[in-house]
């Protein structure tokens, strides 16, 4: 029962969000047809209105596009002319989700371990120094790390190609500038999270049994404090596969990322729509599965969550 | 520690799994050294587009990136030599009618399809008539205006049986005009009259989106097209042409940040690339892969002469003649653009020579003068103090610079202190259509090479002209010129009407474009247009 009435919730979440974006994108002043600097006859432009039902009132407009996603058709794109958005989302997922997952997983990788290590040195100089690097990760942003990592890795040594995509190694340098703030933001999170677990008293009543050190950190330490980091994946995980701008842009590749803004300067309106709900349908079926999966692993979380954590 | 090692090992394995996905990309294997030691050059050339064509279909396509691949992969009646004149193409031969409406084209018989078929008249029936078909929603129809009944039929007042293209069989191609016209040649290079095949086309409506669905009849046919990535093409074995074609391949990437594919070019991952970013430009000016080449365009700010005080011409003029364009352009935007004292730019060619220099700069910089005609502007209009001016500008960085140059400029020599505005450019266009600006910047690149296209501009009904000059004397010696037959008088006609033009200024110019490239010096007989991107069809690689 739950699971239905979170389902449906869902699903009207999802309206929601494509109402409103239908409506302020219908404010925002221009016109798709205007995006070059000549501006075509009238009876030109008319006939291009109406390819894409343009010359429809708004609230018709408005049924016949709740009407094709509700069929899941998000229309012609307007910009690429030969093209439909379903097309521009299916050709630049493969590439944005790749680049998203390796980004996840090195990040995912790598900050627990930083965390880990910096939590069981804690006020010690190898802490010091994973927090050093951590905050360094959290403060230099993306389009900063990716000149550079360019600057080296491919113009100075010479070890890998600058940009644009087809092989592994294109994929390389955009995974570590995506991966390097998510890292960064979960060693700090697991530091603090596995400080506060190493304090527990069942901490020290294991320790007190006489368990290996080793044991006591991976299966009591670990286990207890990765959960707050979980919860903190399901939204990073979504903004990672579907694409980011400025990493995709600096490396050329052939994500999705670039159409959520593009879109918008173009007046490309079925593009700013279907990019806007696939976004938030993603979102919201990740946190509608994150919550389901609570559910069923531990079925007190809903009892716990409010209180002490 | 097996404990530990296991999800790090689930975690390595994900990644290992995941570089199976990369998409589309042809990693073709380089194979050794072998070929070049031995003399054999592979025939290829890496070229960045920039950004993804938005229609590779002769239709639809209004960009000039789209644009670069047709040109390399169709032909039309007419195409271009070397040094950008048109020249017959697809047709061998043409015949006029007395009174210059009627054009009887005789089709080669070796134009060919990508798929072996000919190219047979009717299929550039069928691609005109698919152009004006108003279904097809295509934004360049009334560049087809021209012939007879066309415009009916696009606007949905009349048939197609009444529009003026028949093939007559299948290597004659008649077509019907509303009166001469001057640059027709010119007009027909254009990709909007490039042919299209009728079964390729009527078998697959998308028959332009993706490469495998492809049958063009240029030097080069399409192969990849990995969207958003690069688009693939190969020489066209079918093409009549196709001896002095040296190339097998041309790749354009489709990178768009400027110092990303500066970069790719400094590693040798791209042979060519446009558009500098401005900081290098200065320091690559030196060297020998650097390639600056007029653009036939005119970057300029519109006056809006329904709105005070430039309902004044003197005031027009004044502000005109007080921006240092020689100073802007060697300090400011640094392409090598050329300062502008006329609509036209630099490129098109008449028998007396280069219309601009036959046409010369019609003012000069002048401040003293420049204060002298705001004086004598503002006593005309009984003004003690000039209305406030605002310059708008589409937001970029590069406008950013040039409008604020101007404002120092046209404070130090007029004495008037301008606002600046910006506006993101879809709302932008909108604003200055609805002629809400006092000067506004624009920009004008001709998508043929002949003075009318820039002139047409400004026209009393253009869609274009924003700034609510209508003068009806310029308009009717255009008018005149596009029906005057004889070239000589045309192009004087045409002088005539950018002298109107530019003694009564509703708009100044600032300069005419120059696009520069680097391009490897492997490369030779690569050919460089005034309105287009590098033409490839005739370049070799040499080393």
């Amino acid at each position: 029962m739950y699971i239905v009435k979170r389902f449906l919730t869902m699903l009207l979440t999802i309206w929601v969000i494509a109402s409103l974006t239908f409506l302020i994108m219908k404010m925002i002043p221009g016109d798709p047809f205007a995006s070059d600097a000549d501006v075509l006859p009238e009876e030109v432009v008319e006939n291009l209105r109406a390819k894409y039902n343009l010359d429809e009132p708004i609230p018709v407009q408005y049924i016949m596009y709740i009407k094709d996603l509700a069929m899941l058709d998000l229309g012609p794109s307007i910009q690429s002319e030969t093209r439909t958005v379903n097309d521009i989302i299916a050709d630049g997922i493969p590439a944005s989700a790749t680049l998203g997952l390796q980004a996840i997983v090195v990040a995912l990788v790598f900050g627990l371990f930083l965390g880990i290590i910096a939590a069981l040195n804690h006020n010690r100089l190898l802490d010091y120094g994973a927090m050093l690097f951590a905050i360094i990760g959290i403060s230099v942003p993306s389009f900063i790390l990716a000149p550079l990592l360019i600057n080296f890795l491919a113009v100075k040594w010479g070890v890998l190609p600058v940009a644009s995509w087809g092989t592994w190694q294109h994929s390389v340098m955009p995974t570590l500038a995506l991966a390097t703030t998510p890292l960064a933001v979960i060693a700090r999170f697991m530091r603090s999270s596995m400080l506060e677990v190493m304090s527990q008293n069942y901490i020290k009543t294991a320790d007190a049994k006489g368990l290996s050190s080793f044991k006591i950190v991976v299966s009591h330490g670990i286990r207890n404090a990765i959960l707050p980091v979980v919860s903190f994946i399901g939204p990073l995980f979504v903004s990672l596969i579907t694409g980011t701008f400025v990493i995709e842009k600096i490396f050329a590749v052939p994500g999705i990322g670039k159409y959520f803004v593009d879109s918008i300067f173009n007046r490309d309106y079925p593009v700013i729509m279907g990019t806007t709900v696939f976004f938030s349908a993603i979102l919201v079926i990740t946190l509608f599965l994150i919550d389901i999966s609570y559910r069923l692993i531990d079925p007190r979380i809903k009892l716990t969550s409010k209180g002490d954590s | 520690m097996k404990k530990w090692l296991l999800p790090m090992s689930v975690m390595l394995a994900a990644s290992t799994a995941l570089t199976g996905c990369y998409g589309g990309g042809s990693a073709e294997e380089e194979t050794s050294g072998d070929n070049a030691d031995s003399g054999d050059i592979k025939q290829e050339i890496v070229v960045n587009a920039m950004s993804e064509p938005p229609a590779i279909d002769p239709a639809l396509a209004t960009d000039t990136t789209s644009g670069w691949v047709l040109d390399h992969i169709f032909e039309g009646l007419y195409t271009r030599d070397q040094e950008g004149n048109p020249v017959l193409g697809v047709a061998e031969d043409v015949a006029v009618s007395e009174d210059g409406t009627t054009y009887t084209f005789t089709l080669r018989e070796d134009a060919k399809w990508s798929d072996g078929s000919q190219v047979t008249a009717s299929d550039f029936e069928y691609a005109w008539k698919r152009v004006l078909n108003p279904d097809t929603g295509s934004s360049f129809a009334f560049y087809m205006y021209y012939i007879k009944g066309a415009e009916d039929y696009n606007k949905g007042n009349g048939s197609v049986e009444d529009v003026g293209i028949t093939a007559v069989d299948d290597t004659t191609f008649e077509v019907q005009l509303n009166s001469p016209l001057g640059y027709f040649d010119s007009l027909l290079t254009l990709w909007t009259f490039y042919p299209v095949q009728q079964a390729a086309a009527e078998e697959n409506e998308n028959w332009a989106a993706e490469a495998d669905t492809f049958v063009s009849n240029g030097p080069f046919e399409m192969a990849e097209w990995n969207h958003d990535s690069n688009v693939v093409i190969e020489k066209n074995d079918d093409y009549y042409d196709k001896d002095v074609v040296n190339l097998d391949k041309v790749t354009f990437e489709l990178v768009n940040e400027a110092t990303t594919y500066y970069q790719m070019f400094k590693t040798e991952e791209l042979d060519l690339v446009m558009t500098l970013p401005t900081d290098v430009i200065a320091s690559e000016r030196e060297n020998e892969e650097y390639v600056e080449v007029p653009y036939y365009g005119t970057y300029m700010y519109m006056f809006n002469v329904e709105q005070e005080p430039f309902t004044n011409a003197k005031v027009r003029q004044a502000f005109a003649m007080s921006v240092d364009r020689e100073s802007l352009t060697e300090n400011v935007t640094l392409g090598g653009e050329t300062p502008a004292y006329a609509m036209v730019p630099d490129g098109a060619e008449t028998p007396e020579g280069d219309f601009r220099e036959v046409g010369g700069d019609y003012f000069k910089e002048n401040a003293e003068e420049a204060k002298k005609l705001l004086e004598e502007g503002m006593a005309e209009e009984g003004w003690s103090e000039l209305p406030e001016v605002t310059l708008m500008y589409n937001t970029s960085e590069n406008h950013k610079k040039i409008a604020e140059a101007v404002q120092e400029m046209v404070s130090n020599n007029l004495g008037v202190d301008i606002k600046l505005a910006n506006q993101e450019w879809g709302t932008y266009l909108d604003t200055t259509k609805q002629g809400n600006f006092q000067m506004a910047r624009m920009g004008w690149i001709g998508i043929f090479v002949d003075p009318v296209v820039n002139l047409d501009y400004y026209l009393g009904d253009s869609p274009n002209n924003r700034t609510g000059w209508v003068n009806e004397e310029f308009d009717s010696i255009m008018a005149e010129s596009k029906v005057e037959q004889d070239n000589d008088k045309r192009y004087e006609l045409l002088h005539q009407a950018e002298e109107i033009l530019m003694t009564d200024m509703p708009f100044m110019p600032v300069y005419f474009y120059k696009n520069n490239y680097l391009v490897s010096t492997d490369f030779e007989d690569v050919v460089y247009y005034v309105n287009r991107y590098p033409h490839l069809k005739w370049a070799e690689k040499t080393n």
